[in-house]
């Protein structure tokens, strides 16, 4: 089997990921995505530096308001069901 | 530069869309923003690519989760493609490729989210090329 096989073969079944919190971690992949792709539609010029910089703070305050929704969640739960 | 005819800036403005929804950053790269058109291809195809890899070809099932498949066609019209897959089971008869549970589940939020951020791109380069900036900053970066 060459190896242009083996690649495709990756995409013909899933791969495992459990239910746990660990899994929580897929999301940093997707806001990243998100946060180079707007930015990449917004600024009016693309200068690396400027881009950089505007998508790790985008990326960053994406992910900590993430954070805390879940935190906030968790702890609104853990208050209901005490 | 002649002044373009409503029909023709309307003309461009609709092959500009359909090249951005074929190829991920195609009406970027038609409008000569290229720096934007790679940076958007790149992100959007390895986000599509990442979700067929978490949840296999079987994401895209269109009787089964057609909301999530509309979605999906954003990223390009070449999903169709991707629901025809089929592949041998013990029997040897041709199947659909299914998955469940929490791959099929990440898996479909990728390639949707994928699609949404396409048409944000879309949009974009509609946009540009409405404006007309994307001639006048192309033109400045080829010079």
């Amino acid at each position: 089997m060459n190896s242009i096989s083996i690649i495709l073969a990756g995409f013909m079944s899933p791969i495992d990921i459990p239910t746990s919190p660990a899994s929580m971690l897929w999301m940093f992949p997707l806001i990243l995505s998100i946060a180079i792709v707007y930015k990449a539609t917004k600024l009016r010029v693309i200068f690396p530096k400027i881009f950089i910089k505007e998508v790790v703070v985008l990326f960053l305050t994406i992910s900590i308001f993430l954070i805390l929704a879940g935190v906030g969640l968790n702890i609104l739960v853990a208050f209901i069901t005490s | 530069m002649a002044k373009r005819s409503d029909m023709d800036h309307g003309l461009l403005l609709l092959i500009v869309a359909i090249l951005a929804w074929i190829v991920p950053g195609g009406g970027h790269f038609f409008i000569k923003e290229k720096k934007r058109a790679a940076i958007i291809f790149v992100t959007i195809t390895l986000t599509f690519a990442v979700g067929l890899y978490i949840g296999s070809v079987g994401v895209i099932d269109p009787p089964g989760a057609w909301p999530w498949y509309i979605g999906q066609m954003l990223t390009t019209p070449g999903v169709s493609l991707l629901a025809n897959i089929k592949q041998m089971d013990p029997n040897g008869e041709m199947v659909g490729i299914v998955s469940y549970g929490n791959p099929h589940d990440y898996g479909q939020i990728y390639t949707a989210i994928a699609g949404a951020l396409n048409l944000l791109a879309i949009l974009s380069a509609v946009y540009m090329a409405h404006s007309g900036r994307g001639e006048m900053i192309g033109s400045e970066e080829d010079e």
